[in-house]
């Protein structure tokens, strides 16, 4: 079943994560609304293959790659289409051309640099986009270099460099939680200094207000770096328990049982009589 | 008189009061309140406190159930009551993504500070653009099959659903240490 809705409801940093904790392989793909200005409508189109990101594009005839190429002077745009062309069904073609010398790996680098990482780390200033995954699409070899990267390592370096956050306020860990470290270890990812700050307060009992304080930054900053650690899988938002405000200590309503009771251990013959009584309501 | 508390969580319009009202033998204590800023474009009204129901059957048993409010600035109430409930499930819409965030930030809440059975019940999973099971127990943070509680489709309206909810929670219940051992 295809994965589908709108950035403004779910953002291109909670799909990658989706998407690479899932391991899928396919294709999103990403469609500006139509009260975009006509010349910024286009389709951005993102394959994936077991979580990683294996190419990007804007078109969807597979000539995109074989483009950049051409453009960059390396080889003609036709050449590199025939190599495609003839490289075994299923190998990237940036593989082939390596093969045959007529790419180096430096170059291959570079294009997956700019047909990757910039054009994909662009797409997280995009207010608003209908996307779809489609699990079944098939990979395009012609449009791949042959490297890959995790989805969430183009998310970190995404939101890195992200100016607007207006999109993402919503999501944003509230200024009255904590975080809390849940991964083994020290994380793999390359942290930058404000992450591995906040990376060390991720003990479940600081709320991100104290630890701007602690750190003497802005709590926004704060929020978004602490985004970028959630959205990565290193740490998971923790809400802390609000002061209890003196006039809500007797709510209205609540049975004094409820209020005063502890949670005793129930019986093995109440459960049973339980499930017994709910099966008749089945 | 022995009780089972039950705790019915999730995010605004999730489907926690319908469930309880669903299958509690009494009215609901229904303290719902006309919802406030952007959750007023989901619904009409909001629990602010909590909802009460109970279930009962043999002579000195009974169910409780207890609804959390939706909007997550009466955290305090959810302390309380996770403190004094034996389980819970976390109702999530399946056609409402953006909801998905908060209901990690319900479960990392609710597994702080309590180690008691869950469940999770996707609502709304008739819905053209309901996420699949699957797919939603990825999105929520579960990734392994072998470690995220049970996940089931429920619908909130229908006893029958609720009741069959229920039973998944309890009998999940019945696998950990929530019992008494017997003598």
């Amino acid at each position: 079943m295809a994965v589908t809705g709108y950035l403004s409801e779910f953002s291109l940093a909670e799909i990658f994560s989706f998407l690479e904790q899932g391991n899928k392989t396919g294709l999103l793909t990403l469609c500006t609304l139509s009260d975009a200005q006509p010349g910024d409508r286009e389709n951005h189109y993102i394959w994936l293959n077991q979580g990683r990101i294996v190419a990007a594009a804007n078109r969807l005839d597979q000539h995109g790659l074989a483009y950049m190429i051409g453009q960059r002077g390396w080889l003609g745009e036709h050449t590199a289409l025939r190599v495609a062309q003839t490289c075994a069904a299923t190998t990237p073609i940036g593989l082939s051309l390596k093969t045959q010398g007529l790419l180096t790996v430096e170059q291959l680098k570079l294009l997956f640099y700019t047909q990757v990482m910039r054009q994909v780390c662009s797409l997280f200033a995009l207010k608003d986009a209908w996307f779809q995954f489609d699990g079944k699409a098939p990979l395009p070899f012609a449009e791949m270099t042959g490297l890959n990267a995790p989805a969430t390592e183009v998310t970190l370096a995404a939101l890195r460099v992200l100016k607007d956050w207006s999109a993402l306020t919503s999501k944003l860990p509230e200024s009255t939680s904590a975080i809390m470290n849940i991964v083994e270890g020290k994380p793999q990812l390359k942290l930058n200094q404000q992450e591995w700050h906040l990376w060390e307060f991720a003990n479940g009992t600081i709320s991100l207000q104290a630890i701007a304080q602690q750190l003497q930054l802005p709590l926004e900053k704060v929020q978004q770096t602490a985004f970028r650690l959630v959205t990565v899988g290193l740490v998971e938002e923790i809400p802390l328990v609000k002061t209890i405000p003196a006039a809500k200590l007797q709510p209205e309503a609540m049975p004094m049982e409820a209020a005063t009771t502890e949670a005793t251990p129930v019986s093995h013959s109440f459960l049973h009589n339980l499930v017994g009584f709910l099966k008749g309501k089945v | 008189m022995e009780i089972m508390r039950l705790v019915v969580t999730g995010p605004v319009g999730a489907g926690k009061s319908t469930f309880i009202r669903s299958v509690s033998e009494i009215a609901v204590v229904d303290t719902d309140r006309r919802a406030t800023d952007e959750t007023s474009l989901l619904k009409q009204k909001t629990t602010v406190a909590f909802d009460f129901g109970r279930l009962s059957f043999g002579a000195e048993m009974a169910l409780h159930l207890y609804g959390t409010p939706g909007q997550s600035r009466f955290d305090f109430m959810w302390d309380i009551l996770i403190q004094k409930a034996h389980a819970y499930i976390l109702l999530v819409a399946a056609h409402r993504p953006s909801e998905f965030i908060d209901a990690r930030r319900i479960c990392a809440f609710m597994r702080q500070r309590s180690p008691v059975p869950m469940i999770i019940g996707l609502t709304h999973m008739d819905a053209p653009d309901a996420w699949d099971l699957e797919n939603a127990a990825i999105a929520l943070g579960y990734r392994s099959v072998h470690t995220r509680p049970p996940i089931i489709a429920v619908d909130p309206t229908q006893t029958a659903s609720v009741a069959q909810a229920v039973i998944t929670l309890v009998q999940h219940s019945m696998q950990d240490c929530l019992v008494e051992h017997p003598i």
